[in-house]
């Protein structure tokens, strides 16, 4: 059997705050990060709830050890600075330098954060100074160039952007290599920063619900967004041993298929979701009985919930182990939904909690199952599994179980 | 009435860019999406765009949407009792 | 990285040349004077219904198109897998989105533009149109996003245990404001030249725009094929003893000589800060190398390498290099060791070794 890849390093920011146990703290506490809007510029300010970042760019630049003012990083670049800055507390940047390494980022829409304010004066023939500092910034690359550089690192680089399943792609790509033997470790995330663009986009969809999204429920009514950043370290199982690294999990099992059914909607059925967690319980050994808590895609859109749903039922019956979206924590952080759940349902071993779905009323009348709604402690979590689904039809699950 | 409707066909077309009809393709009842004009669901928003720009109505809800866009002539009924320019 | 070689079965690129029609791509040439090649559009509806065309931006026509072409070509109706890669996706659909959003101050906002703009939004479509339901990837990393699709499909290969066909590929648009927008960067000349003259001004910095799509039906079986990836590098703003580094360890690494190689596929685009970088690679010719580049035909965008790929692809097939892409004639009477060296306006560099088969 080949051997396994374990996560031994994790960092995270998102609306519930920065690092592990501040996020560990909030999803016991019940804490959600979705509130009113308080730093986002849109003309919908009293209208929508957000998982924002309490931060201005300002005190993210700060927090990363970048001057403040222009300098030239946008929020998204500085959310991937952050979570990096959090990864680097718990793990030797040495150890990133001294053999082959992968740093694999995702995002979805580049620098729009900060181009959507200045774009029309972009285009003047007179742009302002501190503007040009940004011109090349929408682009998704930027951030993982950021990182790499600050760090002063020279690691494989690559940027992936499959919308909402961007980051669990990264989880992917980096395993691969690994096992491959291409590289030695990979550091593996994304991190989305909220945007005009982002948020418009979605309410042209009608896919915004105004007030606190409610996923898995019959009256929902669509998401909530957030934004945030998270990236793990990958390597083979035997090397974190062989340097006494703490191992948070295994990462047993990935799969990424794809819906071929229309542009943004999944397949009615489910089919395409329930093909790629089917893929990931194979490529992991295990049986749908061995999954001990779904972390679901549940982004509390019509189409979403109910594909997802209905793809659990046929894949785990109509007694599935508790599954619950986290979205109503953090609103859905798009390219860093896949990193920062995948965080979560690794938070979810370490701490054997069942993560509640909030905002859960009634059950869907398409489906015989409803998502947990309450904190389970000792709850004796072996392998859980995390879900992401984005537009374009791309699906990709990932397992993770306790070392 | 009917010249909202004929109005309307012509809007429809031009929006969607259906290339090669002309308004009196369009059939007042015959059903948008599905076997009739073979529309999708990323048309109904283009359509509920449609409404909110040029008559000013907003469709918040894509169920209700999808309700008063079922053929030319439900929508040209609402658009009457609803318009606001 | 030594992987499985990649057995290239079909290659299709649209270009500013009507490399779409393979056989008379450079019959005539085309050329420009505004630093912009755009490319020839060709008919659309071949590949895609007219309800769904009718919403489609030119760069999502373009790349389905390149994509589906591809697959026919290779006689292939499902891939295992699509691997895609976009710089900066369908510009076209953000700036539309974009300016609504500003001009129309977040108010009745269609929503084509933003599905459309979405990185993934041409993998989404080749999957629909080819019903592949395996693994599906978007790559967005500059100039290396072509090279990262291609590396994923090596990879997918090497772990693969059956024979297996993949379909990758990339492209970029330009359009009058991302050309605007890079030109305050120096990504552009100044003075810009005839496109055919571009390296006569490679005393100044910058290049000449262009975009396209290039679509590759890849294979660990070389049944069909007419070439072979065997070795892949990306190096990372490379001084030059690190180039000349790679290419000494590329050529290694395929037991190749620098009397082996045939040809050397040149990405050279006339931009001053690269031309140490380009030297070093015409430096590791010998007498039997023949040196070619396409950047006068195609233009600099973050995907022209896949120009670059089809050509040494073209090559290996016909087996005949045209006068119009030559700049220095070697000896070899045959294409059969190809190595291609890319630079990229920011200075990074992709090596490949590109070899006939048959």
């Amino acid at each position: 059997m080949a051997e396994r890849v374990v996560v031994t390093g994790i960092g995270i920011i998102s609306a519930l705050g920065t690092g592990m146990q501040a996020h560990v703290t909030a999803l016991r506490n019940k804490q959600s990060g979705v509130k009113p809007i308080s730093l986002l510029k849109t003309r919908y300010a009293n209208d929508f709830v957000l998982g924002e970042i309490r931060m201005t760019s300002d005190e993210l630049s700060a927090y990363a050890g970048l001057p403040v003012g222009d300098n030239g990083h946008t929020r998204t670049a500085l959310l991937s600075l952050a979570a990096m800055k959090d990864l680097l507390e718990h793990v030797d940047i040495e150890l990133l330098r001294a053999e082959p390494f992968a740093f694999i980022n995702a995002n979805t829409v580049g620098g729009m954060s900060k181009m959507e304010d200045i774009y029309m004066d972009v285009l003047r023939p007179d742009t302002k100074q501190e503007n040009i500092k940004y011109i090349d910034t929408l682009d998704c690359a930027e951030s993982t160039e950021r990182v790499v550089n600050f760090y002063n690192l020279k690691p494989f680089t690559a940027t992936i952007s499959t919308a909402c399943s961007s980051s669990s792609n990264s989880f992917i790509l980096g395993a691969r290599m690994i096992k491959q033997g291409i590289v030695k470790r990979a550091v593996v995330g994304g991190g989305d920063a909220l945007s005009r663009f982002t948020l418009n986009g979605f309410y042209s969809l009608k896919n915004v619900d105004k007030n606190l999204c409610k996923p898995f429920d019959q009256n929902r009514l669509g998401l909530n967004l957030g934004e945030g950043a998270g990236f793990c370290l990958l390597e083979l199982e035997s090397d974190a041993k062989a340097r006494g690294a703490n191992i948070i999990a295994v990462l047993s099992g990935y799969a990424n298929t794809n819906d071929a059914y229309h542009p943004t909607a999944p397949s009615p059925t489910g089919e395409g979701a329930y093909r790629t967690m089917q893929e990931a319980l194979a490529m992991a050994g295990l049986e749908t009985k061995d999954i001990s808590y779904i972390n679901a895609h549940g982004t509390a859109t019509q189409n979403n919930d109910a594909a997802e749903g209905l793809a659990i039922q046929k894949l785990f019956g109509t007694n599935p182990p508790p599954f619950s979206s986290t979205k109503p924590f953090t609103g859905h952080t798009l390219a860093a939904a896949g990193v920062i759940e995948g965080i979560f349902s690794m938070l979810a071993l370490q701490e054997q909690m069942i993560i509640p779905n909030m905002n859960f009323e009634t059950r869907m009348e398409e489906l015989a199952i409803q998502p947990a709604t309450e904190l389970v402690e000792n709850a004796g979590l072996q392998h859980v599994l995390s879900n992401s689904f984005g537009f374009g039809g791309s699906n990709v699950s990932l397992i993770f179980s306790k070392p | 009435m009917e010249d909202l409707k004929r109005t309307l066909k012509q809007q429809i077309i031009d929006s969607l860019n259906l290339q090669g009809m002309k308004p009196e393709d369009i059939d007042d009842n015959a059903p948008l999406f599905g076997e009739g004009l073979g529309l999708d669901s990323i048309d109904s928003l283009e359509l509920m765009v449609l409404l909110e720009r040029n008559y000013g109505i907003k469709i918040e809800d894509a169920r209700e949407g999808r309700k008063i866009l079922s053929s030319v002539q439900t929508m040209a009924e609402y658009i009457q009792q609803n318009k606001k320019i | 990285m030594t992987m499985q070689p990649l057995y290239i079965i079909s290659a299709c690129s649209i270009t500013a040349q009507d490399t779409y029609n393979r056989e008379n791509f450079l019959n005539p040439v085309r050329s420009i004077d505004d630093g912009r090649l755009f490319v020839i559009d060709p008919d659309y509806t071949k590949y895609i219904n007219p309800v769904a065309i009718r919403r489609m931006s030119r760069m999502l026509k373009r790349g389905i198109t390149a994509g589906m072409r591809s697959l026919d070509e290779a006689g292939i109706k499902t891939p295992d897998g699509i691997i895609v890669g976009t710089s900066r996706g369908s510009v076209t659909d953000m700036e539309i989105f974009l300016h609504e959003l500003i001009e129309l101050d977040e108010q009745a906002l269609n929503p084509a533009g933003f599905i459309q703009s979405t990185y993934n939004s041409v993998n989404g479509w080749l999957a629909m149109l080819s019903k592949c339901t395996g693994y599906n990837q978007t790559y967005v990393h500059r100039g290396f996003t072509l090279e990262l699709c291609l590396f994923d499909a090596m990879l997918m290969l090497s772990e693969a245990k059956e024979k297996k066909h993949l379909l990758a590929g990339a492209f970029d648009e330009l359009t009058p404001e991302y050309f605007t927008i890079r030109t305050k960067i120096n990504y552009y000349k100044e003075q810009l030249p005839n496109s055919l003259n571009l390296y006569k001004h490679d005393d100044s910095t910058g290049s000449i725009g262009g975009e396209g799509a290039h679509f590759f039906t890849v294979s660990n079986d070389p049944a069909n094929a007419t070439s072979s990836l065997r070795s892949l590098a990306m190096l990372q703003k490379p001084t030059v003893a690190e180039l000349q580094a790679g290419i000494d360890n590329i050529l290694k690494e395929n037991n190749l000589d620098k009397e082996d190689i045939d040809v050397l596929v040149c990405g050279m685009n006339g931009d001053s800060r690269t031309r140490s970088l380009v030297d070093t690679a015409i430096n590791n010719c010998s007498a039997n190398t023949t040196v070619v580049n396409f950047k006068h035909l195609g233009g600099e965008y973050d995907t022209a390498s896949g120009f670059g790929l089809w050509l040494a692809d073209h090559l290996c097939r016909t087996q005949l290099i045209p006068s119009e892409v030559t700049c220095k004639v070697g000896t070899s009477a045959s294409v059969k060791n190809i190595l291609f060296c890319n630079t990229t306006i920011m200075g990074n560099v992709s090596l490949m070794v590109v070899t006939s088969v048959n």
